[in-house]
């Protein structure tokens, strides 16, 4: 490697008795690409946040070629030439997207902002990036894979020499991805430097240069991309070797009664004629790209939205075509939604609350709630689901992601769902606590009879963890091969075929 | 803190140790109290008679009606909404309630229910469009707002309701055990709706709804039945308030409820419910009632010109808010 343009040495950043980092000492060449691979809170964010001067280090120095720095906002990190995209989409989404790239940074004759020269400018950073976005539209009409690739241009707007991207392909389809991909080739090409995190191991051996690995806040290794394996970096994310799933596929399913039947279900515009059938004690993965309408397909099936055509059969019974989420809840039918934060979790509330929420009537006295009753049944379910908790009253927000996936999958237990549509459940979970949640679904479904649609966008992950899938692309269902027999390569072949 | 009002009382006594102080500290409710009995010790040291009997039953009374109004507005906060339309509401229901009385001949007993039930219906009005078209509340229950008080015009062109009688009378003026029957009303009302948020599934509910109404819907809450109902409620108390002044003043004004949306809006803030949603508590509202009232009857006693009594008002909301800033920072 080259002499370091950008250097970070023995970082470290406390909050109160919570070491987030421990002496962090990490450095980056020009025209290099430099991964940093972690679980969640392994403190990759807070050193991207200090190196963009979001957060002050508690000690420690940064130095830009050479020199020591210190970053008081992100103004003075921008001046050094480093710049983020955030994971969060993070745009003003009434503004266009030309504006958004050159927010802050307008052209002006004087006073008043020259337009003509800012959308130029706009222009060149997105043409970079992607030429099928128009500059012109309103940002929240952008679907999200663009909403991220349009906050990755503003990023390099700002001139920048190293640029951070947080998670940037977690909304992006394959396409997307390598036109992404060959957007920080270039850059690399160019000289510049980027600081690419990112929880899919594969595209970090694809693309980096050299990878970082943080756990607890420490640095605790670097691996060669041309030497390690994913097998590899896992292990030293987790710090032990991880029991991987590989659970044995179900046989005789077939023979298994039907739990849902999903018969030419039409939405116009989102899905057309999706048929599957999903046994008692099956998990169904379903796979494909985002925009390939699965979440769609699911929302309609939990009657969020109603269907143009087809029907939804549940234990037998044909479900009315105008189903709330309610009548489906009663049935035993519930739907975990993808974005947790958003549609999940009851953020203000306590852990056992949110698991108890849909559970309330049990435990209505004639005059007070039976609290005592209520914890015990909650102390059964994080012992059964093994959370990680102090106490059930703390707020849902002190949980780890993976914990709180728990607690809502906990929520549904409680309420004796018997099958579950769960829309990515361990995006946005580290590893380890991601192998526990396939390895407790399975044996959910294993025990107790439990059936699982599992949607993800992780090929691996669904080979893993199903035991047939749905494969589909652009609202079509193209094919649902049993795991067993099926690859990546086939289950991508069969979606483009 | 919210979340620990069903659960906590019966987990983690090592927390308890922790040191009441400290959790006293972290209740959201707990700098109102501070200041309230702050403010109670300086105005009884500096003035004579703000302790006497007559003094505290006028300001109790006083906190009383608008505490009654902010009760429903703190519930409608909850769920992430605002009712601009309370004061006007009580205004209407006032003069309905009166009309029922003097132009129907409603027994008097029977006036305060059927006011409370008009009350209601305003309400879900507000309900109705907000919950049911999800339309801004802000925006619909400013224009109802302006109907309700229109209405209260047309219906009296200006002029006062009365008299309304003795038998009436009794629901204002009158007193069990020596305190003011609003009074009790009002105390009875706090603590019917402390049960209901803490207690029931309803009240649990509108936590939900209005910390995250995405996943309120998604894990069958009928979300738009409690948005509904809660509106309800926030019409229901502006009338009880509303028609309890009618028989306080013995007559029907078409002035009642003027001032008591601020009055409400305020007491709700100082008692720490968050105008987002999903967070606050009905003492808190009621201490937030109390400290308003003790700040004006404390302005006048101590002859400050009642000019300046809003210029302190606003700059206690504007120190609670930094209180409870200080306190989040912790």
């Amino acid at each position: 490697m080259t002499h370091p343009i950008f250097e970070a040495r023995d970082i470290t950043k406390s909050y109160g008795v919570v070491h987030a980092l421990k002496g962090v000492s990490i450095g980056i060449g020009a025209g290099e690409i430099h991964a940093i691979i972690g679980e969640n809170g392994a403190g990759k964010s807070t050193l991207m946040s200090i190196f963009c001067g979001k957060i002050r280090p508690s000690s420690g120095t940064l130095h830009r070629d050479g020199e020591q720095v210190a970053f008081a906002r992100p103004l003075d990190a921008q001046r050094a030439g480093i710049s983020i995209a955030p994971q969060e989409i993070n745009l003003v989404p009434d503004l266009t997207v030309a504006e958004n790239i050159m927010l802050g940074a307008h052209e002006t004759t004087g006073p008043a902002i020259d337009w003509r020269k800012t959308r130029r400018k706009a222009l060149r950073h997105l043409l970079e990036i992607d030429e099928s976005i128009d500059p012109a539209s309103k940002v929240h009409r952008l679907s999200k894979a663009q909403q991220q690739l349009v906050q990755i241009a503003r990023a390099a707007a700002t001139l920048a020499r190293i640029l951070i991207l947080d998670e940037p392909t977690a909304a992006l389809t394959s396409r997307e991805t390598e036109k992404l991909f060959s957007y920080v080739r270039r850059f690399r090409a160019e000289g510049g430097s980027v600081f690419y995190i990112s929880h899919r191991l594969g595209e970090i051996l694809e693309l980096a240069d050299r990878i970082t690995v943080l756990r607890d806040g420490a640095h605790v290794g670097e691996l060669d991309p041309k030497t390690t394996t994913k097998d590899e970096m896992v292990r030293q994310m987790a710090g032990r070797v991880v029991g991987r799933g590989n659970p044995a596929p179900h046989v005789g399913l077939e023979a298994r009664e039907v739990v849902l039947k999903v018969d030419g279900l039409t939405r116009h515009g989102e899905f057309d004629d999706v048929s599957f059938e999903l046994h008692r004690g099956e998990i169904l993965g379903v796979s494909g790209l985002i925009g390939a309408g699965r979440t769609e397909v699911a929302k309609c099936i939990f009657g969020l939205t109603q269907a143009d055509g087809g029907t939804v059969e549940l234990f037998g019974e044909r479900l009315d075509a105008r189903r709330s989420p309610l009548d489906c809840i009663a049935k035993g039918l519930v739907y975990l939604p993808e974005e947790r934060k958003q549609e999940g979790i009851f953020p203000l509330l306590s852990i056992a609350e949110n698991m108890t929420m849909p559970s309330l009537d049990r435990f209505g006295g004639l005059l007070r709630m039976r609290t005592a009753d209520m914890l015990r049944e909650v102390d059964g379910f994080v012992e059964r689901l093994r959370i990680k908790l102090g106490s059930p009253a703390d707020p849902i927000t002190s949980l780890s992601g993976g914990n709180q996936q728990k607690v809502i999958i906990g929520r549904w237990l409680m309420r004796n769902a018997r099958v579950l549509i769960m829309d990515e459940p361990t995006r946005g979970i580290d590893v380890a606590a991601k192998f526990e949640i396939q390895n407790e679904l399975r044996r959910f479904t294993d025990r107790e009879g439990l059936s699982i649609v599992f949607i993800s966008s992780e090929l691996e992950e669904v080979l893993d963890v199903s035991d047939r899938i749905v494969v589909m692309h652009e609202g079509k269902v193209k094919g649902i091969p049993a795991a067993a027999a099926a690859t990546q390569e086939s289950l991508l072949q069969l979606a483009m075929s | 803190m919210t979340h620990d009002i069903t659960v906590s009382s019966a987990h983690a006594p090592a927390k308890k140790r922790a040191g009441l102080l400290a959790r006293f500290w972290q209740w959201e409710a707990s700098g109102i109290l501070v200041a309230l009995i702050a403010l109670m010790v300086v105005l009884s040291l500096a003035t004579d008679n703000f302790l006497s009997t007559y003094n505290m039953s006028v300001v109790a009374r006083q906190a009383a009606f608008v505490g009654l109004v902010a009760l429903g507005q703190t519930l409608v906060l909850l769920v992430g909404g605002i009712d601009l339309s309370v004061g006007a509401a009580a205004g209407l229901s006032a003069i309905v309630g009166s009309l029922l009385l003097t132009m129907f001949g409603v027994h008097p007993y029977a006036v305060i229910p059927l006011t409370m039930g008009f009350g209601l219906c305003l309400g879900f009005i507000n309900g109705f469009f907000v919950a049911g078209l999800r339309l801004n509340p802000f925006i619909v229950t400013l224009a109802t707002w302006e109907i309700f008080a229109g209405l209260t015009m047309v219906i009296t062109k200006g002029y006062p309701i009365r008299p309304l009688g003795e038998t009436f009378g009794v629901f204002g003026k009158g007193e069990i055990l020596s305190v003011p029957i609003p009074v009790l009303v009002f105390l009875v009302s706090g603590a019917v709706l402390i049960w209901l948020l803490t207690q029931t599934r309803f009240g649990r509910n509108i936590f939900a709804v209005g910390g995250n109404r995405d996943a309120a819907v998604l894990v069958g809450i009928r979300v738009k039945f409690v948005e509904f109902l809660v509106f309800g409620l926030a019409g229901m108390f502006a009338a009880l308030a509303g028609i309890l002044f009618a028989s306080r003043m013995d007559a029907g004004q078409p002035s009642v409820g003027e001032g008591w949306l601020m009055g409400a809006i305020t007491a709700a803030i100082l008692g720490g419910t968050s105008l987002r949603g999903g967070q606050g508590s009905i003492v808190g509202t009621m201490l937030g009632a109390m400290l308003l009232t003790v700040l004006a009857n404390g302005t006048v006693l101590l002859n400050v010109s009642g000019f300046w009594q809003r210029v302190i008002v606003g700059g206690v909301v504007l120190i609670a808010v930094l209180v409870d800033l200080f306190r989040r920072r912790g």
